[in-house]
């Protein structure tokens, strides 16, 4: 007979003495003939170097003792998941995942459902032995009614709820292909445990799909009767209530081809849109007639007016132009929806703070903004403004230049309402001269990226708005 | 095919027997019975075999619980009890020493600057530090970073999945982090909060990980604006048991990329989580970000997991019941601590000839950035100190700017969780004299604003 065992327990109290050749388990204990049908078929499928066997908390919590393959011992229920997280990191490791009644069917089952769920090759063994044993014999989920345990000690009642069927739960379960219940109490069962417990690994092998076994077991110790009296307390109580046999055997495919990662400059750079071709610049120098060193710009509209669009774009202008350049959005729900409003900044070398609570220049869009902002922005300022929705604007100081232009109306004209922020740019390069109208233009063919057939419509639009950027500005005298 | 008399016979091996008897009732010849008789070394009454009616059917051994009590004996065959490596005589597969496979450096072109947002530069540096495997659950204002990994991971043959809950993620990360590839997570607040019982299993077992918090407002549910609600809880607070990691506080997304790569090597290097900690509004904010010149692919260190034949003899667990044996690994463990203290660190704007120091990280540091700005060209000695760790807290740092310090201002968008950090490790320190200690504090998601800084230093300044 061929096994997947250790030749010495090294672990087991460090090898030393007796230990080094006998399990932790109690005499008795249906974990310890598990554990040798799981290591005669780990060795007869020869896959005792790809196996991960994930330990549980619980009496076989110290499963790594035994089993000559890699080892991890996870977290109370948390075993599936992390043996899912094995199995991603190395598709083509065997990964087990051994757990008893309360690691499995109760502190983990959100873990348990959704990894049988996913579906993915991994082999779950489930020990029930309707008892918490390492804690010391409490109320296990699959505690039978009327068992007396140390925490139902006149018996479960309908109080502590009625035992749960894992295997049955789990073969309603998509993801799962092969589900059984098996037992140990005599010859033929333990021919079925052993057979379930190969078939199971045999289907990760072959990359067919998810597999769970329960098994039936006995706790003598916590049963407090001798082992033979609990393979028949197994066989006559927990039988009728955990019936025996296949729950769920589907024919898969072998679907589990799973590739290597990529590790390749091009392709993240592609995938993220870092780019080697430089940009042009046409800025000769920081627009320091704004402000000497930090440029503050606010853009508010409602939701659909592109205030977020035209800020990025008015920020990666001066990125690309060399500058140091933030934005950002408003925050919050109201941002669903409701008001959406953006903050920028521009910075010779470096923005300091990138909110714009007072800024050099107030992009609005609508009547609201341009009321809740148009105070707020500071002397020698710019408030930019959609005067086919808004009414003129009185500045808190005469210094401040207030420029009104029809975005929506000329976007309107236009054809295409999106338009109207690449409007409001024109306006801002025209008022403010922040950046060249190329320096804009070069942004947002950037941004349209393979949409550059609409780029003449933006065009038109930037001019559009720049011109009557400029004939308002003569108007006023500025 | 083997035939009924080539089938091996049981042999027991006394020592190794718990006498549960399990084999005897399956002994249709009645060749096992109890035993009365004591073994000497286990003090356990072992089974007893007589062999003369045995027909070889085996069952007595797949009944048998024990892995060394009832051999099968192969006719022809002796069994040294006394030579355990004899026992079983056919297993000659023994595992190997364990073996690294070494990272390797994939040099980058040079790109231009992009522009991008907060949360998107930490999902860009994890793909860039050679993460391939992404867990998370979805919770604002995280869940971009995680919708980038999301797009981007599946192309490079690697893997978002999106778990059952935080507890999940964590541990699907357990797994992942101890087949020793690199892996990480986007969260918030409350979601970190699920996650620290898995962040001290990763500490106890030595397992590398990165976490992002953005941060939002607390307790509870709060709500999902910026606040800097964890800062207390990721210092001092990562699960039960001797826990810490490294944690990072980036103010810009250009140092949200550089510290999440940074991160994946001090995970590796210390075999530890390192904590990422943003602010929403940070995770939010676009700005300019250089992209580095190289790109990790990651090997398998010597030390993990992986389910391969090169690291068959390897363990990942926790759980030492014998208290010497716990007390070395938690031994072990303080030793890195106190190794992590040399990444402790800290930028300084403006703080040579500072009297009035402000202290401010993440966005915060940021606004008050422009406040000292302010302040010197009202003619304020202010400057700012920022730590960009806040465990291993940059106390050293710190105390070389004290003498010239006349007040702290400690600017921060929680209710002192900063400056509980500073006191201490000031304390721990052993600085006695301690200049005057101030704050500015915001909570709910307020972030303290530039103005309001600016308006509160100069009312303290002489
Ligand atoms: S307590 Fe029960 S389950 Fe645990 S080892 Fe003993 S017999 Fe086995």
């Amino acid at each position: 007979m061929s096994t997947a065992f250790y030749n010495k327990f090294e672990r087991h109290s460090n090898g030393v003495g007796l230990k080094g050749h006998s399990t932790h388990y109690c005499a008795g204990c249906g974990h310890g003939i598990v554990h040798k049908y799981l290591s005669e078929a780990i060795s007869e499928l020869g896959i005792q170097d790809d196996t991960v066997m994930v330990s549980p908390v619980g009496c076989s919590v110290f499963a790594y003792y035994y089993f000559d393959t890699g080892n991890t011992q996870a977290a109370h229920g948390r075993a599936p998941a992390v043996a899912i997280g094995h199995k991603l990191a190395n598709p083509k490791a065997m990964v087990i995942s051994y757990q008893g009644d309360g690691d499995l069917a109760s502190i983990g089952l959100a873990e348990t459902i959704a990894v049988a769920q996913l579906g993915s090759p991994l082999t779950v063994i489930f020990i029930n032995n309707a008892i918490y044993g390492m804690t010391g014999g409490q109320m296990a989920p699959t505690t039978l009614m009327g068992q007396t345990t140390s925490t139902s000690p006149d018996g479960r009642k309908q109080i502590n709820g009625q035992p749960i069927k894992m295997a049955e739960q789990i073969a309603q379960l998509d993801g799962p292909i092969y589900v059984e219940r098996v037992a140990l109490f005599s010859p033929a069962e333990r021919n079925k445990a052993r057979k379930a417990i190969k078939k199971a690994l045999q289907l990760q092998k072959e990359g067919r799909g998810y597999a769970f076994v329960e098994v039936l077991a006995e706790c003598p110790t916590h049963l407090k009767i001798t082992p033979d009296k609990s393979e028949k307390w197994v066989k006559e109580n927990m039988v009728p209530i955990f019936p025996l046999g296949v729950k769920k055997d589907v024919d898969v495919e072998p679907w589990w081809d799973i590739k290597e990662p990529i590790f390749d400059s091009e392709k993240i750079l592609g995938l993220i849109g870092g780019t080697t071709e430089k940009t042009e610049r046409f800025c000769k120098e920081f627009p320091s007639h704004i402000h000497p060193a930090d440029i503050s710009l606010k853009l508010a509209g409602s939701g659909g007016d592109g205030a977020q669009t035209a800020a990025i774009l008015v920020t990666t202008a001066g990125i690309n132009e060399g500058f140091d350049g933030t934005h950002i959005p408003a925050y919050g729900p109201e941002s669903r929806g409701g008001t959406s409003y953006a903050d920028v900044h521009i910075a010779k070398t470096e923005v300091l703070n990138p909110a714009s609570p007072l800024p050099h220049i107030l992009i609005a869009y609508n009547a609201p903004s341009l009321a809740k902002f148009g105070s707020s922005v500071t002397n020698n300022g710019f408030i930019l403004f959609d005067n086919s929705v808004a009414k003129e604007f009185e500045p808190a100081d005469s210094s401040i230049k207030v420029i009104g232009v029809p975005f929506a109306e000329i976007a309107a004209d236009l054809g295409k309402m999106v338009v109207k922020n690449i409007v409001s740019l024109g306006a801002l390069a025209a008022a403010t001269n922040i950046f060249p109208r190329e320096t804009f233009l070069a942004t947002i063919k950037q941004a349209l990226k393979d949409k550059a057939s609409l780029m003449p419509l933006n065009e038109q639009a930037f001019d559009r708005g720049y011109k009557a950027a400029k004939d308002c500005m003569q108007t006023k005298g500025y | 095919m083997a035939q009924k008399a080539e089938r091996p016979k049981p042999y027991l091996v006394p020592e190794y027997c718990k006498g549960c008897g399990r084999c005897v009732g399956v002994c249709t010849k009645g060749c096992i019975t109890f035993s009365e008789e004591i073994n000497h070394q286990t003090g356990i009454a072992p089974v007893k075999l007589d062999l003369e009616k045995c027909n070889s059917c085996g069952l007595c051994i797949d009944a048998c619980p024990e892995p060394f009590s009832l051999l099968a004996v192969e006719s022809g065959e002796t069994v040294d009890s006394k030579n355990p490596a004899k026992l079983f005589l056919d297993k000659k597969n023994d595992a190997i020493k364990p073996i690294a496979i070494a990272n390797q450096e994939i040099p980058m072109p040079k790109t231009e600057p992009m522009v991008i947002k907060g949360n998107y530069a930490a999902a860009i540096g994890a793909m860039i530090a050679g993460c391939r495997h992404m867990y998370g659950y979805p919770i604002t204002p995280s869940t971009e970073g995680a919708e980038l990994m999301a797009k981007f991971l599946p192309k490079m043959n690697g893997w978002y999945l999106q778990a059952v809950s935080e507890v999940a993620t964590i541990n699907h990360m357990y797994g992942t982090a101890g087949a020793g590839l690199p892996t990480m997570t986007f969260t918030s607040s409350p979601g970190f909060s699920l996650m620290v019982e898995g962040i001290s299993y990763m500490v106890g077992a030595e397992l590398p990980s990165v976490i992002v918090n953005v941060m939002r407002g607390g307790p509870g549910l709060g709500n999902i604006a910026p606040e800097q609600s964890d800062i207390k809880f990721a210092c001092r607070g990562l699960g039960h048991g001797n826990t810490h990691a490294i944690c990072l506080t980036p103010s810009t997304p250009q140092e949200v990329l550089d510290l999440t790569i940074e991160a994946f090597e001090l995970a590796f290097k210390y075999r530890n989580p390192v904590i990422i900690l943003l602010d929403g509004y940070l995770g939010q904010m676009t700005g300019k970000v250089n992209l580095p010149t190289h790109l990790n692919k990651p090997g398998i260190p010597e030390w993990a997991v992986y389910g391969d034949r090169a690291h068959r003899g390897n363990l990942i667990n926790s759980i030492d019941l014998a208290e010497p044996d716990l007390e070395r690994r938690n031994e072990k463990i303080c030793a890195k601590y106190a190794t992590m203290k040399a990444h402790a660190r800290a930028d300084n704007f403006m703080t040579d000839d500072a009297e009035i120091l402000l202290v401010a990280c993440n966005t915060p540091a940021r606004i008050s950035k422009g406040a000292v700005q302010n302040l010197r060209e009202a003619g304020v000695k202010a400057g700012l100190f920022r730590p960009i760790t806040v465990w291993p807290f940059p106390v050293e740092q710190l105390k070389t700017l004290l003498p010239k310090t006349k007040q702290i201002v400690v600017v921060e968008a929680s209710a002192g969780q900063l400056e509980d950090e500073l006191r201490l490790e000031l304390n721990k320190a052993g600085v006695e004299k301690l200049p005057e200690i101030r704050h500015i504090r915001r909570m709910g998601g307020n972030l303290p604003q530039q103005a309001d800084v600016v308006a509160y230093v100069k009312s303290i300044a002489k």
